[in-house]
């Protein structure tokens, strides 16, 4: 009897313990983030292993693919790829030129050049790193200088940013989530706008257009740089369907991104650009 | 083998197809906790409630929630259990299936209330699949671990 009790009461302190222990840990970590390391030792021991072994019968099959493809197509391939290039090669002079002369209008205004220089192509290890938010995981992290806040673009436009760095891998949280806005202006008129993602993972939306606002199918929207969070200029989509009802106080409109988000297998990380701190966080 | 290696390697299986079933969204199975579940009825004393704060940290930093949230309902659950798996052990596999269910109804509620208590939105309330679809899915889950523990001889 004496023995029950005592195993009972231990329990009880145990519990008490652990309790205790997971309020100080959700404390810790919901207000004053101190202990992302424990997260991160834990994801690069237990949840990286496990990524990469589950992703690698896909890639052995890619592999397998690849492999499998004939001469005839390689030779294809090359030829439109020599076209292609030929083609971007004669674009790149017109850009050069272009590019001098936005830095000599640049200096003009005193404005600061964003020229990316250094970029960075990492893979995508885990399509969907989340139960309930679009997020990645990609291959590379702390240890090749990768930080929080950190933009992530695809060849045609943007994508997302990364939202977590362990050691050897990274969290990216895509545009088309939708809980996450994306400050962007559209480029014809220069009007600011708020993307949202939305539940269909290939469409974007703006919530809170007024009716009326100039714009139509076929406009680019680009990043604003507004807030800080991202470089301004980089292409996010075109506008697909402007909904106009005037009983409502916003249009719903459309954006159709240019990168197949949330479907890549490689993505581009640009180093020139560091998201602003949240000053407003510190000055309280 | 050593019973801890086969109970280690169960969980990072756990682990694994937790990953690879978020696609799935709330109608995927909470493996880890259903394998958790599991190994207490069955070995309630190599795995306690330390061992369930562990796993519980873990399943933290695989789903992305608050460090802690996760570990916090692990050990209530699990201390439940210990305090009653004499009685859940006799019970068939379909009863258990029912039990499990409301485990996990109160565990979700617990974590969908402290996301709302911290305002993170990390849940929403679709995350009630989540009971339901493990409840249907446990007894695989148990003859599954049923044969490796007999055969591996784990008390």
């Amino acid at each position: 009897m004496e023995r029950f009790y005592k195993k009972s009461t231990a329990d009880f302190y145990t519990l008490v313990f652990l309790l205790l222990l997971s309020i100080l840990t959700i404390t810790l970590d919901y207000k004053y983030n101190q202990i992302t390391y424990i997260r991160s030792i834990i994801t690069d021991l237990i949840v990286y292993p496990i990524d990469q072994l589950s992703s690698m019968p896909k890639s052995l099959l890619n592999d397998a693919i690849r492999e499998s493809s004939n001469l005839d197509e390689l030779e294809n391939t090359i030829a439109l790829l020599k076209k292609e290039n030929m083609n971007l090669k004669i674009k790149l002079q017109e850009l050069a030129s272009l590019k001098d002369e936005n830095t000599r209008l640049r200096k003009i205004t005193k404005q600061s050049l964003t020229m990316s220089k250094k970029q960075t192509i990492v893979k995508v290890i885990n399509n969907a790193a989340s139960p309930n938010k679009r997020i990645l995981a990609i291959d590379k992290g702390q240890k090749h200088g990768i930080f929080v806040g950190q933009n992530v673009i695809g060849v045609n436009g943007l994508v997302g940013q990364i939202i977590e760095t362990n050691f050897l891998s990274s969290k990216v949280i895509l545009i088309s989530e939708p809980t996450h806005t994306t400050p962007g202006q559209i480029n014809r008129t220069g009007e600011k706008v708020l993307i949202n993602g939305s539940e269909d993972s290939q469409k974007l939306s703006i919530n809170y257009a007024k009716v009326g606002i100039d714009i139509k199918p076929g406009d680019i929207i680009s990043t604003s740089g507004i807030a800080g969070r991202f470089k301004s200029k980089i292409p996010i989509g075109k506008i697909s369907k402007v909904y106009n009802n005037p009983d409502r106080r916003f249009s719903e409109i459309d954006i159709e991104p240019f990168e197949n988000i949330g479907n890549m297998s490689e993505l581009i990380l640009i180093w020139d650009y560091k998201p602003q701190q949240e000053k407003e966080k510190i000055n309280e | 083998m050593n019973s801890f290696l086969v109970i280690l390697i169960s969980f990072f299986i756990s682990i694994a197809l937790t990953i690879s079933t978020f696609p799935l969204g709330s109608f995927s199975p909470d493996w880890i906790h259903l394998f958790l579940i599991y190994w207490i009825l069955a070995a309630p004393k190599s795995v306690g409630l330390v061992v369930s704060w562990i796993i519980g940290l873990t399943a933290d930093v695989v789903v992305g929630s608050t460090l802690g949230a996760n570990a916090l309902v692990y050990v209530l659950i699990s201390y439940i259990i210990l305090k009653t798996y004499k009685t859940i052990r006799y019970l068939t596999v379909f009863q258990q299936g029912i039990i499990v269910l409301f485990l996990l109804i109160f565990k979700y509620t617990i974590l969908l209330w402290i996301d709302k208590l911290l305002t993170i939105g990390n849940y929403g309330l679709s995350v009630y699949w989540i009971p339901l679809v493990s409840a249907i899915i446990w007894p695989i889950i148990f003859f599954s671990l049923r044969s490796i523990r007999r055969r591996y001889n784990i008390k």
